[in-house]
């Protein structure tokens, strides 16, 4: 067996760079280990009004659950405040990225993704895991895959890994993708149904005794159903436990349980090899902050299944060329994200008290216009925080 | 590192983390390779609790 470009990865990232390598006219193949493209779901499912404009897709009431008009930030003591819509990009909080935007339901938005991919010509191999990778004089050029029981070589002059967190694959290929285990979040969720929530709203609760190292989150789906959900770091309990812990609070029925871990490491510090590119959680290409990775992931692999079809047609795939994927993506997300990666270290040393003395300092300002004497105010009380409110604002 | 398949969600977040590569998610389970030192990062990252240290 033989194409172009083969794609080991069935979800978000995969089916988005084999589309974008579909359409350019190149013969792709695209491998999920999994009978079913969608399942098990290990996100939260937020994402931003900026992964249909990456797509170039009309959103659709067959994946999109509820519309995002705002978040409510919890602070370890109770107390909260607002990021609203129509807020501008001026500082982290009023980012766009977390209160304006969709939460779909992953399961269908995967399966249709991957069934546009396939319209545009991709062939498509479920139930087949990829065990390694060909290499020939250290060049990547093809895959050798299992589908029941049969081992099958399939030889390919570009492959791209979009293989999740679990990948091996970029590791196989000669990078470095060994990540820390103070960098994964693991993460608990439960779908819970019958709760009293706002639908265009999501819901973030921050403590020590909440979510050490992360964060408990709503994200509501309509109709009284919402992802609820724990992410911890370095915990000596599991993300199970606290979602137990946090869930306990709300008479509501959880139809469904999912868990992942998401890294927060930042990006790989390069994502290509010779006849090699590497996509979405697997490159990590996710925000550190908030872990959502959708909008990136969707940017990163349109760029990856471009480039892979342009190195197709001039011939060229070396990794000098592939290179172009990795300048083009970092030119989209590697001064955010490497801001955002400072800042989680800045929060990671942010007790309790820290918390609650923001969330009362941002709840009692306009975050559009922090005035100077209220900062000032501020710091004389909580000295520790400059670094970090600069930082912020 | 003990495994207990029955407690494993299959999300894949121990293969991120092992040191010496020696783990595989496959469709519904994890694969440990010989070798395993049992260091623990795994156990660190596990959403269920499904990998522990023998000498737990």
């Amino acid at each position: 067996m033989k194409y172009d470009v083969v794609v080991i990865g069935g979800r978000i990232g995969g089916s988005i760079s084999s589309l974008f390598a579909s359409r350019n006219d190149v013969d792709v193949l695209m491998i999920e280990k999994r009978q079913e493209i969608g399942t098990p779901v290990q996100c939260a499912e937020g994402t931003t009004f900026s992964t249909f404009e990456t797509l170039e897709m009309k959103p659709s009431n067959k994946y999109i659950c509820t519309e995002i008009m705002g978040a409510q930030v919890h602070a370890p003591d109770g107390s909260t405040f607002k990021v609203e819509e129509g807020m501008t990009d001026g500082n982290i909080l009023n980012n766009k990225t977390i209160s304006e935007g969709y939460v779909l339901d992953r399961r269908v938005f995967d399966k249709y993704l991957a069934i546009e991919s396939a319209k545009a010509g991709t062939d498509v191999m479920v139930k087949t895991t990829v065990k390694d990778l060909i290499r020939k004089e250290g060049k990547v050029c093809g895959v050798v895959a299992k589908h029941l029981g049969e081992t099958i070589e399939i030889k390919a002059d570009v492959v791209i890994a979009a293989d999740g967190i679990e990948s091996n694959l970029a590791y196989k290929s000669g990078l470095n993708s060994l990540k820390n285990p103070d960098d994964i979040c693991s993460c608990a969720q439960y779908e819970l149904v019958g709760l009293d929530i706002d639908p265009h709203l999501l819901e973030f609760y921050f403590g020590r005794l909440i979510a050490p190292g992360g964060y408990s989150w709503i994200f509501p789906k309509g109709d009284g159903i919402a992802n609820v959900g724990v992410g911890v770091r370095n915990s000596t309990e599991t993300a199970y436990y606290y979602l137990k812990k946090f869930v306990s609070k709300f008479d509501a029925t959880p139809v469904e349980l999912n868990i992942g871990g998401v890294p927060l490491s930042g990006p790989m510090d390069k994502t290509y090899n010779d006849g090699f590119l590497v996509v979405g959680d697997a490159a990590g290409q996710v925000d550190p902050i908030t872990g959502g990775g959708i909008h990136i992931t969707a940017s990163c692999a349109r760029i990856a299944g471009e480039v892979a079809a342009e190195a197709i047609k001039k011939e060229n795939v070396s990794s000098m060329f592939l290179r172009r994927y990795d300048e083009k993506w970092r030119d989209e997300f590697e001064d955010n994200l490497k801001i955002s990666f400072k800042l989680r270290k800045s929060f990671d040393k942010l007790s309790d008290n820290d918390m609650n003395a923001l969330a009362e300092f941002f709840g009692n300002n306009n975050l559009e216009k922090i005035s100077k004497l209220s900062t000032l105010k501020f710091l004389s009380k909580h000295p520790n925080l400059l670094k970090l409110l600069k930082e912020l604002l | 590192m003990k495994y207990l398949i029955e407690s494993c969600g299959c999300c894949g977040a121990c293969v991120a983390v092992c040191s010496n590569k020696l783990l595989e998610l496959t469709e519904n389970e994890i694969i440990i390779r010989e070798g395993c030192n049992n260091c623990g990062r795994c156990e660190k990252v596990c959403p269920l609790g499904a990998m522990i240290s023998e000498d737990a």
